[in-house]
């Protein structure tokens, strides 16, 4: 047996030995995590792995749930929905989770949903903003984001202050900036808003230029663009080199304020963003205590502070489990479904509490986050010029 | 391969259900088995006609998503939907056949790729169509008559019949006057031009095969995971099929059924047996070790040394290994 | 008029950067035959080298861009040389499978390492646009595109005047021959493989300041840098430089004037149709060696 023999012998034992390992139950709760750790939003995707961390850490440290430690059970969903699935069947059958929190793209969520239904485990959806998660009858499936319509309604009544009278889209070519077109566009065609351009990018697209120089014909005032962090920074920069000169409001809370500022500096003044934490004035959001303590543990842990817009999902998600055990009694998948609707907690965003949305029988579980609006004024994070000037 | 050793493996196969009790253990097996489809179907173009299709996604996801919108928009029950759905593949694999004409080698890749980009950009973009990016969730389960096809127990017998199936058809077509027909275009295509195989026919006719048998694992994947989106045509999905072929035996008939079953289990076990950080580096790296180790693939390696023979490598023959 | 004029600018600039892409492939995949699947992690190893090369290390913009190109030839000679050469009597199929190995692992190294937020290059050029009449250009982009035309032309110069692009067309002709005239062919495998993955490195460490860092941005590069090679003729460096100009001019004019969701749609079927009406790509006329 020559040296070729010991490597496929080696990678057959390995693939042996880990199918063998059978699952183990013991004393710790075990909570699933899917999450996109790899890929092209492993950045965000760790964000909310770390503010999950945080709420585990913040658990034990009082004692667990009763007298329990927890103990999180983190996959990688490598932003394909194959693996999302893969890796809730796992979570659920080797490993035996009472809950699980994930899976942050509205794809790989709804490509999970079916897993939960055949094996009758609940899932707390942390980011995910399609509409259809939670109007598709399943019973399992409890959401604290907001759909892209609840956003739309949040920034309802600031449409006439932000003054947009013709508005143009930019968003990123998938299920979320789509939706995000949809629902924007119907509330701000109800307030009396004309809509121009409806352009999109490719989730993995680096050039807008020629989107950006469509837009600039429309003669608009407002751009509405949906995207993650880092499309918005090179939209921005683009926009600027093209002197595209309008009002830019970003939507969807992945636009890291932060994070703007520090790569897309002069470009990004005077933006307006939708965000679901305000890290910047804790002391304003709902429960003050709770956020500042969050930014401080984060800061302490040496995260990027760009990550606190995101990272909060984390948090509230394994709090709104680990509460729904602790009302349940017990970590058994259907006992926490039940006590999820009954929870009433306070997470980093605001409270949650748990709606009927669906079709009667099936509903899923929807809960109101608060939403927020901030402005990039003078190179830092503020209120919108709208608001503070009163 | 001695021949009991092939009926051991076919009957463990077939008791499978029984002796592999965990629902994620055969989930992974059906899944081994949906891709050991797809590997067989490229392994007819890249194996044996020696043309690298890198757009092989496309006829994957165009069974996928023929059968998946059949079945949940118009009603039909799965085995037309199935029978459309490899159908409409065969007619996109001949239309490349036919594009392949004129191209060879690198030129036949990038308009494979070219092609794939396109139709998966249509099934983005095309939302009345395909619903974009929020996918088709709730693609039914088959159902044959009273029997439903919804456990898992079920879906492995359908899984495995289906790879028996492919694994036949490409043995025949590979056995035959055809297979030897499309070896001499690999080894020497104007060697085989001027002995009179028509070049053309053969090429489209292992690119209809290959295209129908993709589309047969599309529909596979389609019901089984009840949910179908834009990303069945991501690159990567291309990718791990080459991966599979290539790392099992090119050329071979059990090399790709070997890498589909490896490759499969490789990730899986990775999940268990390493935390998230590092188990797509350590997935790179023992893909790197195992080509060089093995640089022909598995099958031809295990050929070898079940032979009794560790004399050094000879070059690629034209004959058809089991 | 002036949008047709300022995307027809965003397209002339966006060919430079895919052309750049294809040169360092054209070599690699053209004369070598290697199918390089990492070549966009060469691309990404330059932006991090630059990255670290400028915030970190504090070293100048130019300096930083020199340091990332010997890295990614060192890299590039050390691949060859450890992994490509033992193999080299296998397969084109086995030298593709290894190369998506060392892609996959490169790729999971950096986000590892580096951790998956975008990072951002500074550059010391300013940002406000140069206006030339109806159009804008950021001086950034015109910087990158001068010398991207200056990186070709000193790229064409080796490979056409200096003795060791002589010796390396020579082996990639007839490698046997080449031998026999003395030619080391160890070496210039090496060589070649170095130089085109330097090539990639330098695209790395000027686009990203335009671009942003971060790890998967080697998978779109890679396949444009595909499309780019095949397009202008393997292993043909003017041929890669012009079919990069194509694809950018005509993805922009797709997504300006059809349709911006099917921007890539555009250009792949332009693809489609150049090898259709061209099946050796569009400047089959000439050499096939550079």
């Amino acid at each position: 047996m020559g040296k070729r023999s010991i490597v496929v012998l080696a990678l057959v034992l390995v693939a042996l030995a880990a199918l063998a390992v059978p699952g183990e139950s013991q004393a710790p709760i075990k909570i699933g995590v899917i999450e996109p750790l790899s890929g092209p939003v492993a950045a965000s995707g760790n964000y909310v792995r770390m503010g999950a961390e945080i709420a585990r850490d913040w658990l034990n440290a009082k004692g667990g749930i009763g007298g329990r430690k927890i103990d999180l059970l983190i996959e990688d969903n490598k932003s394909d929905p194959k693996e999302a699935a893969s890796a809730a069947e796992k979570l659920i059958v080797r490993d035996k989770v009472p809950a699980i929190m994930g899976a942050w793209g509205s794809s790989m969520t709804l490509a999970a949903m079916p897993k939960l239904e055949e094996y009758g485990v609940p899932m707390v959806v942390e980011t995910s903003s399609a509409a259809s998660i939670t109007k598709r009858g399943n019973p399992w499936i409890f959401r604290i984001s907001p759909p892209s319509e609840m956003e739309a309604l949040g920034l309802e009544q600031y449409v006439d202050k932000l003054g947009v009278k013709r508005v143009d889209f930019l968003a990123v070519n998938t299920d979320w900036g789509r939706g995000a077109i949809t629902a924007f566009g119907d509330m701000l065609t109800k307030k009396g808003a004309t809509v121009g351009a409806k352009e999109f990018m490719d989730q993995s697209a680096t050039d807008m230029n020629a989107q950006i120089t469509k837009i600039k014909a429309t003669g608009g005032d407002t751009l509405f663009l949906t995207t993650a962090v880092e499309q918005i920074t090179l939209v921005m920069k683009q926009a600027q080199e093209q002197r595209l000169g309008r009002k830019i409001v970003t939507t969807g809370g992945s636009s890291s304020p932060t994070q703007l500022i520090k790569q897309a500096g002069a470009a990004a003044e005077g933006s307006y963003h939708i965000v679901f934490f305000m890290p910047w004035f804790p002391e304003s959001m709902p429960d003050g205590k709770l956020a500042k303590a969050f930014v401080d543990e984060w800061a302490k842990r040496g995260h990027p502070s760009e990550g606190l817009t995101e990272g909060f999902r984390g948090h509230d998600g394994i709090a709104t489990i680990a509460e729904a055990i602790r009302v349940a009694g017990k970590d058994d998948p259907k006992a926490v479904r039940e006590a999820l609707w009954n929870v009433s907690l306070m997470g980093v965003n605001g409270p949650i509490k748990f709606d009927k949305d669906g079709p009667a029988g099936k509903e899923s579980g929807q809960s109101r986050p608060s939403i927020f609006v901030v402005q990039i004024r003078d190179g830092k994070v503020a209120l919108p010029d709208f608001l503070a000037k009163k | 391969m001695t021949r009991a050793g092939g009926w051991l493996l076919a009957a463990g196969a077939l008791t499978l259900p029984l002796w592999l009790q965990s629902p994620y253990h055969l989930h992974v097996a059906i899944m081994a088995g949906i891709f050991g489809v797809l590997a067989m179907s490229l392994n007819l173009l890249l194996g044996y006609t020696g043309q690298l299709s890198l757009g092989h996604a496309a006829f994957f996801g165009i069974g996928a998503y023929t059968s998946a919108l059949l079945t949940l928009k118009l009603d039909w029950s799965f085995w037309p939907a199935l029978a459309v759905a490899v159908a409409l593949a065969a007619l996109a694999g001949f239309f490349i056949g036919r594009l392949a004409l004129k191209l060879r080698g690198a030129y036949f890749v990038l308009v494979t790729i070219s092609f794939a980009g396109v139709i998966s950009l249509v099934s983005i973009n095309w939302i009345e169509l395909t619903n974009g990016p929020l996918g088709l969730p709730g693609v039914p389960a088959p159902a044959l008559g009273p029997w439903s096809f919804r456990t898992k127990t079920a879906y492995y017998y359908l899984v495995l019949a289906a790879c028996g199936l492919s694994y036949l058809v490409c043995r025949r077509l590979v056995m035959s006057r055809i297979g030897r027909a499309l070896v001499a275009l690999r080894e020497n295509e104007p060697l085989a031009e001027s002995v009179g195989v028509d070049v053309t026919h053969y090429l489209v006719l292992a690119a209809v095969v290959s295209a129908a048998m993709a589309g047969l694992g599309g529909s596979l994947y389609a019901h089984y995971t009840r949910f179908v989106s834009p990303e069945v045509f991501l690159f990567t999905y291309t990718v791990t099929m080459v991966i599979m072929v290539v790392a099992g035996g090119k050329g071979t008939l059990a090399g790709p059924v070997v890498g589909a079953t490896l490759f499969t289990v490789l990730p899986e076990a990775l999940r268990a047996a390493a935390s998230w950080q590092w188990q797509m580096l350590a997935y790179g790296v023992l893909l790197v070790l195992l080509v060089f180790f093995l640089p022909r693939g598995i099958v031809p390696w295990l050929a070898r040394v079940m032979a009794g023979s560790q004399a050094p490598a000879e070059p690629d023959s034209p004959t058809i290994r089991r | 008029m002036a949008e047709l004029l300022q995307h027809l600018l965003n397209g002339l600039v966006l060919g430079g950067t895919y052309a750049l892409l294809g040169i360092g492939l054209t070599l690699i995949f053209g004369l070598m035959n290697v199918v390089n699947f990492a070549h966009g992690e060469f691309y990404t190893l330059g932006a991090y080298v630059s990255f670290a090369a400028l915030a970190l290390a504090g070293i100048d913009f130019f300096a930083a861009l020199v340091v990332a190109i010997v890295a990614g030839a060192a890299l590039g000679w050390i691949c060859e040389v450890l992994l490509l050469r033992p193999l080299r009597s296998e397969s084109i199929d086995t030298t593709m499978l290894v190369m998506i190995g060392v892609w996959i692992a490169m790729q999971n190294a950096e986000l590892l390492g580096w951790g998956g937020v975008a990072k951002s290059i500074p550059h010391p050029f300013p940002t406000a646009p140069l206006v030339l009449g109806p159009v804008a250009i950021a001086p950034l982009r015109l910087f990158v595109l001068v010398l991207a035309a200056a990186l070709i032309a000193a790229a064409w110069l080796l490979t056409q005047k200096t003795k060791l692009g002589r010796a390396m067309r020579a082996t990639f002709q007839d490698r046997d021959t080449a031998a026999l005239m003395g030619v080391g062919i160890g070496r210039i495998h090496a060589a070649t493989f170095a130089f085109g993955s330097g090539l990639a490195a330098a695209a790395g460490a000027l686009l990203g300041p335009i671009f942003l860092v971060y790890p998967s941005m080697g998978d779109l590069a890679s396949l444009k840098a595909f499309s780019v090679v095949i397009l202008g003729g393997l292993g043909n460096l003017p041929g890669a430089t012009l079919g990069g100009l194509l694809l950018g001019i005509a993805e922009e004019l797709g997504a300006g004037y059809i349709s911006s969701g099917y921007r890539d749609a555009v250009g792949f079927v332009i693809i489609i149709l150049v090898l259709l009406l061209r099946p050796s790509g569009l400047f089959a006329r000439q050499e096939r060696i550079a």
